[in-house]
């Protein structure tokens, strides 16, 4: 069903091998968007290993590793992301997955606060990148191959 | 072949109840107790009552649930008070699972807090005793909105307590709400509920079944939610329920509102006819847009009042409303209380006396009719002993599958999309047995209005979320 024809030409770029781990964090079933990440990924030409729904930090972790994956995407619909989000990367790096790039985005705290905090929170919690209330996948997705092509992590 | 039977109730009903009933939040509730203490509640907390007396008008029925009892009788009353014609008690999503201890625990907190940490009425942990209280003084139907797979406990105590509309039902309260609970298990567990609600029932005032028809609410074709629903009230028939309501959410197409609620109402009485349960008598109820909800306020109250108009058109006997705050999360009972007098606005200056029709929305209906004759053939068909077999081993082999479910054993394979009419279309019908001549009619109407079959993720976004541009 899916064409290149209509995708940001940004994200035209099918000469990497990026592996991209999604899922959605704790118990949030909220599955919509998760499917359309995968669908916006496959379009950019990423491999795309989806854990769908209900994942503990753990899954991640272990998907990472067995994927040998250069990115983990978090979602969070529901606000449980803060929740758990905390020691993401302590579980990345004591896996000596450290290079590994963290986003996480969606509804990721439960109600209202200032942008700006809830993007110094998480990048506190070690994430790279935070998409609080974004609702644009592609800029995730442009600023992926932006780190993959210019971060420390090698593809 | 197994297709609903006039003989297929559950055996030993009163034991399994007794099983059910041992749990000590049921706090000793007794089904003699229980059915008199029905006998005596207002005759007008029963639906069919209440269906009775609405004229040309659509009921309205708005949606809310607090942790604590204080706050739920107070948005009952507010509900009430601003002319809400069925009343909801709506269950918190840990005592839709099943976790009591959390919920108990959870409310707890709430009340000593005065801070809702949970986003519901947890009916189980407060139980029936207290629960009748909360409708001392109300004269309407209270209707139970939850989203649980193993609602057992949960119907009994609600009926206990007093409310006589169960919404939900084997599929409709697994596919969109579980990721893992498992479907044979949970259309069984629902088979006891209809049959409880069967036993607590009298000729004259009967408890009230409702299927939920939105199901995962993204993109769900009018074929597939006609279907579902009409499975749902052979199910509930069987078990011996008289009074069931069908329902959809709004599709975003007005010309397939109006469709599939003519294809809805009239499939659902022709099924249960042909299968000897004429005694049944069925409803119609329409949900507005249950997707993605805009966050302005005043694009919302549009929706709102909108979808209100398109209820009337259809002469839904129940349209369930939404709120402005719904993009934001639990509405407050202010806020929902504005939300019923919009529509009930509305209701009265658009009424409308029978459903609107026209020769497109004729053809969108034949449509739908035929695929939905073509699914539940095929289902009617497969194997089994029972016919809640033969709709679980439907999904097993994807002759039925919801778009965007979480659940695992849904087969996904179905891909819809809108067309240029905003209409849903089903672009790959996977596994779903439809005709070839209608999945080809599909893929026409997709192209034929402009409208491309391959579409990448931002115009599948797009369709999903058609109410936020």
């Amino acid at each position: 069903m899916r064409t290149q024809g209509g995708a940001d030409p940004r994200l035209m770029q099918s000469e990497h091998n990026g592996r991209v781990v999604i899922g959605v964090i704790g118990d949030d079933i909220h599955v919509v968007g998760n499917r359309i990440m995968q669908l916006a990924l496959e379009e950019s030409g990423f491999q795309v290993f989806n854990l769908r729904t209900r994942n503990r930090p753990e899954q991640f972790c272990q998907a990472a590793l067995e994927t040998n994956a250069h990115a983990v995407f978090v979602s969070s619909l529901n606000g449980e992301g803060e929740y758990w989000c905390a020691d993401f990367r302590k579980q990345f790096s004591d896996a000596g997955l450290g290079a590994v790039l963290l986003y996480v985005g969606g509804n990721i705290i439960v109600g209202k606060r200032p942008m700006d905090e809830v993007v110094a929170l998480f990048k506190s919690y070690g994430f790279d990148r935070v998409y609080h209330q974004q609702p644009d996948i592609g800029v995730a997705i442009a600023d992926l191959l932006e780190d993959l092509n210019h971060g420390q992590t090698k593809t | 072949m197994a297709r609903p039977r006039l003989d297929a109730r559950l055996p030993g009903i009163e034991r399994t109840r007794q099983q059910v009933l041992s749990h000590p939040l049921a706090r000793g509730i007794s089904p003699d107790e229980v059915r008199d203490f029905l006998a005596k509640v207002p005759r007008n907390r029963f639906p069919r009552v209440a269906y009775g007396k609405r004229g040309t008008v659509p009921c309205i029925q708005p949606r809310g649930g607090f942790p604590t009892f204080e706050k739920q009788q107070r948005l009952t009353r507010q509900l009430s008070d601003a002319g809400a014609d069925f009343i909801p008690l709506t269950v918190d999503s840990y005592t839709r699972h099943n976790q009591y201890d959390t919920a108990t625990q959870l409310l707890r907190r709430s009340e000593e807090e005065g801070k809702d940490y949970l986003n519901g009425y947890p009916l189980v942990s407060h139980g029936h005793e207290l629960s009748r209280e909360l409708y001392t003084d109300i004269d309407k139907p209270i209707s139970l909105r939850h989203g649980t797979p193993d609602a057992r406990l949960l119907a009994e105590v609600a009926m206990a307590s007093g409310i006589a509309e169960i919404e939900g039902g084997g599929i409709c309260y697994c596919l969109p709400y579980s990721e893992g609970f498992p479907l044979d298990r949970c259309l069984l567990y629902w088979q006891y509920v209809d049959r409880v609600c069967a036993v607590n029932s009298t000729e004259e005032f009967p408890i009230h079944r409702e299927s939920f028809g939105p199901l995962s609410a993204t993109l769900v074709p009018p074929a597939i939610a006609v279907t579902i629903q009409i499975i749902e009230a052979l199910l509930a028939a069987e078990q011996g329920v008289k009074s069931f309501a069908v329902s959809f959410g709004q599709t975003g197409s007005l010309i397939q509102d109006m469709a599939t609620a003519k294809v809805l109402r009239e499939l659902t009485g022709r099924y249960l006819a042909e299968f000897g349960f004429q005694d049944v008598r069925s409803y119609l109820v329409y949900h507005q847009w249950m997707g993605q909800f805009p966050h302005q306020i005043e694009k919302a109250a549009a929706l709102i009042a909108g979808s209100g108009l398109v209820s009337s058109m259809i002469s839904a006997d129940k349209v369930v409303v939404k709120t402005v705050d719904e993009a934001l999360g639990v509405p407050r009972a202010e806020i929902n209380a504005e939300a019923v007098d919009t529509v009930r606005y509305m209701l009265r200056i658009f009424a409308c006396a029978a459903p609107v029709t026209s020769p497109l929305i004729e053809q969108e209906a034949a449509l739908i009719e035929s695929e939905s004759r073509s699914i539940l053939g095929a289902i009617f068909d497969m194997s089994g002993d029972v016919f809640w077999e033969s709709v679980f081993r439907a999904f097993q082999v994807g002759y039925l599958d919801v778009p965007f479910s979480p659940h695992a054993d849904n087969a996904n394979k179905l891909i819809s999309m809108r067309d240029s009419n905003r209409s849903i279309r089903i672009a790959e019908r996977g596994n779903v047995p439809i005709s070839e001549q209608d999945a080809r009619h599909e893929k026409q109407l997709l192209a034929s209005s402009g409208s491309q079959a391959d579409k990448n993720y931002r115009q599948l976004l797009g369709d999903i979320n058609m109410m936020m541009v």
